[in-house]
């Protein structure tokens, strides 16, 4: 008897170690919607349509941003009820590392965002999917009537991105303009900006060093022409000043170019000579950015992601073009976040279809509109959104022209790794406080980020086998 | 006989199966991940494709990387904050041994920031490090100084780093102290008195060397610790503070993995911060095992 129940007990701890096991296991086939668990489903999915197919989505957003993306998910769901979408969402800042240690891990999410940066990297080691025959040849999807700015992000013809087959879709294009405080400008009976005429640099630093001033006579500035985030706004006055961090071919630093020095130099004046800008110690990005929300700020950096926490600004504030460099044309960033969906995905249809939906359809583009966190990718859409100036802001019309026109990606998106980009403000610190001159800056820090250039290089090569 | 052995037998494996669970963890979790990022620190692994291996050269390319110098000198550099951390735990347990009235109040008002989620702290110590409207600097401007922008200045980072972890790990500290300040026998003081010792006398005599299991636990606890510190950076100055100059070891190790694709050169970093921290501990409980002769 006790033997018997001796084997009795010893039998259901096994059962117990393995339901723990298949717990971890479990884990992993969840997050990798049916990759490696699915087969028999997938299979029987082909001999019977009313199969459900489950999709895992992983994104990534603010709160505004997350809601109106499980809404449209859920539309997505209502609209094709054989698909099942399980959403897999976190803070902007854990989401690399969660989408990459998902992939290190083998369970790739069927549709997932990631960076135009990453891009290769991704395709050469084969964890996207080529959409190109899925999206070319659907009736419902026409690429002329998206941003070509955006689409083009997510090309790669396996030397260079920006040509070739499709591996993403643009969830968005991020074009950052530049805004002003309408109301300040108002009251200081100052001529309004014009909307398609950018400053010069001269003009600009006019007019914001009339708006630099200390209102309450407390002998503190209080008020400021413009507050600039270096690792933002600087690409905006090198590109437009003719220079830039990278030469044509990809592979060589070019901050030494006398142009850039200039721009930079340019830069650092804004807070060193002309003090438009709130010092160093002053000037943390939180900091520039309530000083705007305040209403202390002439002119301050605008992304459509904004928008809905612009609303309720206590001033009214518009768009307009950034200042020009030599160039005399104006320039910025556009951001952008792809959509693509795994190579190994059980499901490739219903995941482009999802991407699809989320990019490309006229009912997901509403959803994500209405909720003001982007501008529509759909250019026809956007055309007749931007007509509207009964919204704040009233040139709406800027952002497109941004991405129609002068918007750029950032110097990173182009290389294997962003690293000997971000090393560029790493140390640029001495710069903006004066202690270092920007000629100097950029002979010591050239060769540093050539080294670590040369490098990505080097990996993009291996990684293409 | 036989069927004691038995009963023996049956119960050796009933020992064996109840640790299997967390046994199975440490090998699934901890030793196969350890095993695995000691042979991706040979090779060029991206972290997505496959692994090649290229023998000693991540490690050589450690010895001249100045970013993780500039690493592992303000992982050491923020270590200061451990001496200090234990000389004010010790001095608030024994405050606190003596009974002063509110004991407990003061116990759990020392102990909220251990279990409060570091994320959560570092966030609000970074307001109170604004350098315009932190908490830090108007207290400062009391006294007429005006205080600098805390995280934002390559100088005053690692401190204000150091201070928020103080603050953080006081509690924990402090409630060992006390724990074992309480175990000290009343005896040994009243002997000591009897002899004429005075109140340092009898600390560096019989407290001191009666909670130095505690102090030595603490110690090797909080550098291991201090090898690791990686979220109050990540979340105070996530680009790894002005030039660089919060940049723990773990967070280049992350930033390398996660945000350059160079799995195998972060495997390696990582490799020799655990044969650091291994040595290190190593050092500690030899020396701990020779003072410990001393004690009687």
């Amino acid at each position: 008897m006790l033997k018997k129940k001796g084997w009795f007990t010893l039998l259901s701890l096994v059962l117990m170690v393995s339901v723990i096991l298949t717990g971890c296991g479990g884990n992993n086939n969840a997050s990798s919607g049916s990759n490696s668990g699915g087969e028999a489903t997938a299979n029987a999915g082909k001999n019977d349509s009313k199969e459900t197919k489950n999709l895992t989505f992983m994104f990534r957003g603010g709160t505004d941003e997350q809601k109106a993306y499980e809404g449209v998910v859920k539309k997505f769901e209502a609209d094709h009820p054989n698909v099942k979408v399980k959403i897999v969402v976190t803070a902007a800042d854990q989401y690399a590392t969660k989408l990459k240690a998902s992939i290190t891990g083998n369970s790739v999410p069927d549709v997932f965002y990631f960076e135009s940066g990453d891009l290769k990297a991704y395709v050469n080691s084969g964890v996207l999917l080529d959409l190109t025959s899925y999206v070319e040849n659907n009736p419902n999807i026409d690429l002329n009537n998206i941003w070509k700015y955006g689409v083009d992000l997510y090309r790669y013809d396996g030397t260079m991105a920006g040509q070739g087959n499709l591996y993403g879709m643009p969830k968005d294009v991020g074009p950052f303009a530049l805004g002003y405080n309408k109301t300040m400008f108002e009251a200081a009976g100052i001529p309004l900006p014009d909307k398609d005429k950018p400053y010069t640099w001269d003009e600009f630093i006019k007019v914001a060093q009339q708006l630099t001033t200390d209102k309450d006579g407390d002998g503190k500035l209080d008020q400021f022409g413009a507050g600039f985030n270096v690792q933002w706004a600087l690409p905006s006055f090198v590109w437009s000043n003719g220079a830039d961090w990278i030469d044509a071919t990809k592979t060589k630093v070019t901050i030494d170019d006398p142009k850039f020095i200039e721009a930079l130099q340019f830069f650092t004046d804004m807070q060193l000579k002309y003090g438009i800008t709130p010092s160093t110690e002053q000037a943390q990005t939180l900091d520039t950015y309530q000083r705007w929300m305040k209403g202390e700020m002439a002119f301050f950096p605008v992304g459509p992601w904004d928008m809905s926490t612009y609303e309720t600004l206590p001033f009214d504030y518009d768009l307009i073009p950034y200042p020009a460099g030599s160039t005399g044309k104006s320039a910025t960033w556009t951001g952008s976040l792809g959509i693509g969906a795994s190579a190994k995905t059980k499901h490739p249809d219903e995941a482009v279809e999802l991407i699809n939906y989320l990019t490309a359809s006229k009912e997901g583009m509403e959803a994500l509109v209405k909720a003001k966190v982007q501008i529509p990718n759909l250019i026809d859409m956007a055309t007749e959104w931007a007509a509207d100036t009964t919204t704040k802001p009233a040139n709406k019309e800027e952002f497109l022209q941004v991405v129609n026109e002068y918007g750029r990606v950032l110097p990173g998106h182009y290389t294997y790794n962003a690293e000997w980009y971000n090393l560029f403000y790493t140390d640029i610190q001495p710069v903006l406080d004066g202690k270092v001159t920007p000629e100097e800056y950029v002979k010591s820090e050239q060769p540093k980020m050539q080294k670590l250039l040369d490098k990505a290089v080097e990996q993009e090569a291996k990684s293409k086998k | 006989m036989s069927a004691k052995s038995g009963l023996y037998r049956k119960e050796k494996i009933y020992g064996f199966l109840f640790i299997l669970p967390p046994l199975l963890g440490l090998l699934i979790f901890t030793l196969y991940p350890m095993i695995y990022s000691i042979y991706g620190s040979f090779t060029d692994w991206d972290g997505l494709g496959q692994m090649n291996v290229i023998g000693l050269s991540n490690f050589t390319d450690l010895l001249t990387d100045e970013l993780f110098h500039k690493a592992v000198f303000n992982t050491l550099f923020m270590m200061l904050g451990i001496p200090i951390g234990i000389t004010l735990a010790l001095l608030l347990a024994l405050g606190l041994n003596r009974g002063v009235p509110g004991t407990t109040a003061f116990r759990v008002i020392y102990y909220v920031p251990v279990i409060s989620s570091l994320a959560a702290v570092s966030i609000m110590w970074n307001w109170a490090y604004n350098g315009d409207y932190g908490l830090v600097n108007q207290f400062l401007d009391l006294f007429g100084i005006s205080g600098p922008n805390w995280m934002a200045n390559k100088f005053t980072v690692k401190p204000a780093l150091i201070i928020m972890a103080v603050w953080k790990g006081l509690g924990y500290t402090m409630l060992l102290y006390l724990a074992a300040l309480q175990s000290v026998s009343r005896s040994y003081y009243e002997a000591a008195e009897l002899d004429g010792a005075n109140g340092f006398q009898s600390f560096r005599h019989i407290t001191w060397p009666m909670v130095r299991p505690v102090t030595f636990f603490i110690i090797v606890t909080n550098i291991i610790g201090g090898s690791q510190i990686f979220t109050e950076m990540n979340i105070m100055t996530p680009t790894g503070g002005p030039e660089y100059a919060s940049a723990s070891v773990v967070f280049y190790i992350w930033q390398k993995a996660f945000g350059s694709f160079q799995m195998g050169y972060a495997s390696a970093m990582a490799v020799v911060l655990g044969v650091f921290i291994f040595v290190v501990t190593l050092i500690q409980f030899r020396m701990n095992e020779k003072q410990s002769f001393d004690v009687d």
